[in-house]
């Protein structure tokens, strides 16, 4: 019988520690382990062997940190070790004459991804890819993907094994003491991702001996609809004398094991510090226990790399702004690649409330594909909101369900069978809730009756592929009353019976209820209550909407999911007064002062009023720049420190924010002084006091093309050349990375003589950066833009 | 672990400007947001250690750097350290980068407050440990001060397993990510310290840096 036929069936073992035994028999610290694979293959065999005999049936072959990184100039290759590694479990299996597997163990790979790390998700794919191959060809029995810790990293990882290999995927993480991942994900956001992607079991490994892992088992039990593995470390890591040991003997370790398996588990083994002692023990203790029984648990899920978002009772919102259909300012936006600005309305409508972003960045004159990549992969780094793929590039939605850390909610499929046999294949895939329109090759059905059809004809659909009723989101479209009396009936009468009599939860896009109609929120938000009411699961709408916000609040608390009502006390019980203080703050206060004091919000209101009488020029040169002026002094002379002169370049741009919408609804544009491109240099992460660099030039009214961090030389001479720009500003944190800003600063100035160079950062100093050439050293903000105005004025 | 809040005010170059209620507030709020939000790590480990004229041993570490065998001259043995408060000083940054840089400034300098407090406690677990036998710690010294190479953060990554312990990694140019990390070697030593813990900023070529601790230079 294979692995997978036996799993959940019977209670399986894996083995215990690898790296313990080696240390034993002499590995020194920092020696990789995978090497012995060549260089002492006995000692490797007679550990499996000592396994095999202490009674387990799963064999991690010594492949755990055999990838192309942690191989680089070694001398091996990590096919090489990989297969070595493999075909040692074999043999030890052969050997032993046991029905036992070779499991294919991959750790992580020791680099932090995109976007805080500097490891593409498709580069850690390829180097996953690399060991699944050479595992399999060696004849893996399965794929053990352990000891993780970043949700990003597994799905790598899971997504090259599925792709590459046949092999049964196995994943087991790392949880602290809070029960999240050291990337900060939840238990219920990894399980939510992991069945996604279709693993064949999940569980916990090292970090905690088997009394603490017991701990988080009753919530991973109820998650959790496939097998469970717990592997153990014998106990706490311990530093004694400065080493570290492991304390728990194998009868405790079997004790405790014994009972987990009572409770119920599918596999069970050890990490860290357990021997063939700590299995047979375990063996023993544990053989004649069943395995869990299995339950469909039914969890209507999406979730982020931090956590995840369940559809129930409680109803949830979807933030629809990330949405060029209808706005303007948005289209220029997606055509500008102004990432930051979708960025702000991600960020707006999380702080509003929202659980879900609807994210849809499609317009005919742009590459859809390339700016669904940039976006998903951006707002992962700044919002730990699931996202909802808004799409209808199929290329564009697959391109963002790889990306996404997560399982997703994807918008959407409908009853057209080309529709569904593009989407349903790629949520098998990848996972992911599936929002479903109720219109078909025929349109969209005038009754209620007709689009329950549909719905059901989805949901059949769905299960070819092995999707079930509590991943998909059917949306019975909302119509405008404006052209049909009937339409809100209609999409309510099919709502409320696919939630209650076909049981799928629902979503509706709100606001197309009043098309056409004047003011509109009033409508919107009689029809989100009504809906609501009938049983709508997510809303897709404004979350910047008061009344709306308001009106789904009031309905939390009047259906019982807002426990004692507590979001709303809490959001509502001090609004009263907040909204009197603040409209005092805003009241009179000019925009000059509102610039010098940091406040964003007046300066807004106080440049929207000012353009009531005054043209955008003057209030630019009478106001903003006198008030930005003032407080680059003050800093200068250090009467102001760092975060006030930054509050104040906050407040004008919201200031400037105000004139070019002024200036866009009259058809015409702000002007800028000229172009800087900026960038931190090859090799450096740290980016901030570019990014303040930033802030500041553009408030004094230069373009700013920013490369951002860690950029090739080559990139920096490439855009200073596409954009024609006299001034290039580089920033470097680390003595080692000046070297790289030495090396751009010669590039740019053997390709573009005429082009000036300013750097800037925490090690360098003027000696430092007369050295490598540069024209000018700027040691704080304001001297960047200084030396700017002074250069782009000559 | 907490933000020292007067050495996050010295990070972000406060001199005694007089500041409005809402800015000390902002100040406060971003460093609670913060440390509640942090999951301070470390690992250490001890070695055997030699120090033959410039070229260092510690474990199966060898380390070239005269500042470093200064430091660590007559220990036998000594402590290797990693520690980081996790990502969200770095998820913070990139967030408050989009829609509010004063706060982005704030955690930044928050953060280097906090790591440096972090890495201050697990010194203390350790010399108290060491205390008990008889040893006494020397200033920690990191890959980066002085000629102790970078490039070192490669082994000392390898050998306390960084990446799979405290989940800090390294990126090709050998810096942490999280980038509010620190790896560094600490001395043992049979007799009473020696040096100051001063030392750090005499050996750091920055000599007119604002944060340089004055009166320092050997």
């Amino acid at each position: 019988m294979s692995f997978k036929e036996r799993l959940g069936r019977e209670l399986l073992f894996f083995d215990g520690a690898m790296g313990t035994m080696l240390q034993e028999r002499g590995l020194k610290s920092g020696e990789l382990p995978e090497i012995w694979n060549v260089d002492r293959e006995g000692v490797i065999l007679d550990i499996h062997k000592q396994y095999l005999e202490a009674g387990c049936n799963i064999i991690k072959a010594n492949t755990f940190g055999a990838n192309p990184f942690k191989m680089k100039g070694t001398g091996y290759t990590c096919e090489q070790l990989t297969k070595k590694g493999i075909e040692i479990a074999k043999r030890a299996i052969a050997e032993s004459g046991r029905r036992a597997y070779a499991a294919l163990d991959i750790g992580s790979l020791g680099k932090l991804l995109e976007p805080l790390g500097d490891l593409s998700f498709e580069e850690a794919y390829e180097a996953f890819c690399a060991m699944c191959v050479a595992g399999e060809e060696a004849g893996a029995d399965l794929c053990l993907i352990e000891t993780m810790n970043d949700t990003y990293e597994i799905k790598a990882a899971v997504l090259a094994a599925k792709e590459h290999t046949n092999l049964p995927i196995v994943v087991t993480m790392v949880f602290d003491e809070n029960g999240k991942l050291l990337t900060g994900a939840d238990m219920e956001a990894a399980v939510a991702m992991l069945e996604g992607l279709r693993v064949d079991a999940l569980g916990l490994n090292c970090g905690f001996g088997p009394d603490i892992m017991q701990g988080f088992l009753p919530k991973l039990r109820e998650i959790t609809s496939i097998p469970i593995v717990i592997n153990p470390n014998a106990g706490l890591p311990v530093v004694v004398d400065g080493k570290t040991c492991f304390h728990v003997g194998p009868k405790e370790f079997a004790d405790i094991m014994k009972k987990i398996a009572q409770e119920g588990v599918s596999v069970m083994g050890g990490c860290c510090g357990t021997t063939p002692a700590h299995l047979r023990a375990l063996v023993e203790a544990c053989r004649e226990i069943p395995p869990m029984a299995l339950t469909e648990k039914n969890r209507s899920v999406v979730s982020s790399y931090t956590h995840a978002v369940e559809l129930g009772s409680h109803p949830k919102i979807i933030g629809e702004r990330i949405n060029p259909t209808g706005k303007s300012r948005f289209k220029q936006a997606l055509r500008d690649n102004d990432l930051e600005y979708i960025y702000k309305e991600a960020l707006a409508q999380q702080d509003r409330g929202a659980h879900i972003l609807d994210v849809n960045v499609g317009l005919p004159e742009i590459d859809e594909v390339q700016m669904m990549r940039s976006v998903v992969t951006g707002l992962q780094g700044i919002t730990d909101l699931p996202l909802q793929i808004d799409t209808s590039d199929p290329v564009a939605m697959e391109t963002a369900m790889r990306l996404y850390n997560g399982k997703p909610l994807i918008n959407s499929v409908n009853g057209k069978q080309e529709s569904m046999d593009t989407v349903f294949p790629l949520a098998a895939r990848y996972g992911g809730m599936i929002v479903c329109l109720t219109l078909d090759e025929h349109g969209i059905p005038e009754t209620a009756e007709g689009r329950i059809k549909i719905a059901e004809k989805i949901i059949q659909e769905a299960a070819k592929y092995g999707i079930s009723k509590k991943d998909l989101l059917i949306d019975t479209l909302t119509m405008t009353i404006s052209t049909g009396q009937e339409n809100a009936r209609i999409t309510l009468e099919a709502l409320h019976y696919v939630r209650h009599v076909l049981g799928v939860h629902t979503t509706l896009g709100v606001s197309n209820i009043s098309f056409g109609l004047p003011q509109r929120e009033r409508v919107n938000t009689a029809f989100f209550t009504i809906a609501l009411a009938q049983g709508l699961s997510a809303g897709i709408i404004n979350p910047n909407s008061e009344a709306m916000m308001a009106a789904y609040h009031a309905c939390c608390a009047l259906n019982g999911s807002d426990s004692q009502c507590q979001d709303y006390i809490a959001l509502y019980s001090q609004q009263g007064e907040t909204a009197k203080t603040a409209s005092s703050k805003s009241g009179d206060i000019s925009l000059f002062d509102a610039v010098v004091r940091g406040l964003a919000e007046s300066a807004h209101q106080a440049a929207e009023k000012e353009l009531e009488t005054r043209k955008p020029l003057e209030v630019i040169d009478e106001e903003l720049i006198p008030a930005l002026d003032k407080v680059g002094q003050g800093f200068e002379n250090q009467t102001v420190f760092l975060p006030q002169l930054l509050m104040s370049a906050d407040a004008a741009k919201a200031g400037f924010d105000a004139i070019k919408e002024h200036l866009q609804a009259e058809g015409a544009s702000s002007e800028s002084k000229g172009s800087i491109v900026i960038a931190t240099v090859k090799g450096d992460i740290h980016d901030i006091g570019k990014n303040i660099v930033k802030v500041l030039l553009e408030n004094y009214g230069f373009h700013v093309i920013d490369l951002g961090k860690d950029v090739d030389p080559e990139l920096v001479v490439q855009a200073a050349r596409e954009h024609q720009v006299k001034l290039v500003g580089l920033s470097a944190l680390m003595t080692t990375t000046v070297a790289n800003m030495e090396v751009t600063i010669k590039m740019l100035k053997e390709e573009l003589p005429d082009c000036k160079v300013m750097v800037g950062g925490a090690v360098l100093t003027q000696t430092y950066a007369d050295m490598i050439g540069a024209d000018f050293y700027s040691k704080d903000a304001m001297g960047s833009v200084r030396y700017a105005n002074e250069l782009f004025q000559a | 672990m907490r933000a020292d809040r007067k050495e996050t005010l010295r990070y972000l170059g406060y001199g005694g400007q007089e500041m409005e209620p809402q800015l000390a507030q902002m100040i406060e709020e971003t460093a609670v947001e913060l440390e509640k939000g942090s999951s301070p790590k470390s690992i250490y480990q001890e070695y055997a250690c030699q120090v033959l004229g410039d070229k260092i041993k510690i474990g199966e570490l060898t380390v070239q750097s005269h500042h470093l065998a200064v430091n660590l001259k007559g220990c036998e043995q000594a402590v290797l350290l990693a520690a980081t408060i996790g990502r969200k000083a770095d998820l913070m940054i990139r967030k408050y980068s989009v829609c509010n840089m004063a706060k982005a400034a704030v955690v930044q300098a928050a953060g280097a407050a906090c790591i440096e407090n972090y890495v201050d406690e697990v010194e203390e677990e350790i010399r108290k440990n060491a205390r008990e036998r008889g040893l006494y710690l020397r200033p920690r010294f990191s890959p980066g001060y002085g000629d102790f190479a970078l490039e070192c953060q490669r082994d000392i990554f390898q050998m306390l397993e960084c990446s799979k312990r405290i989940g800090v990694t390294l990126t090709e140019g050998n810096l942490m990510m999280p980038s509010k990390s620190v790896t560094a070697v600490i001395g043992l030593t049979t007799r009473e310290r020696e040096s100051c813990q001063m030392e750090k900023c005499s050996l750091c070529a920055k000599t007119d840096c604002e944060f340089r601790q004055e009166g320092e230079d050997l």
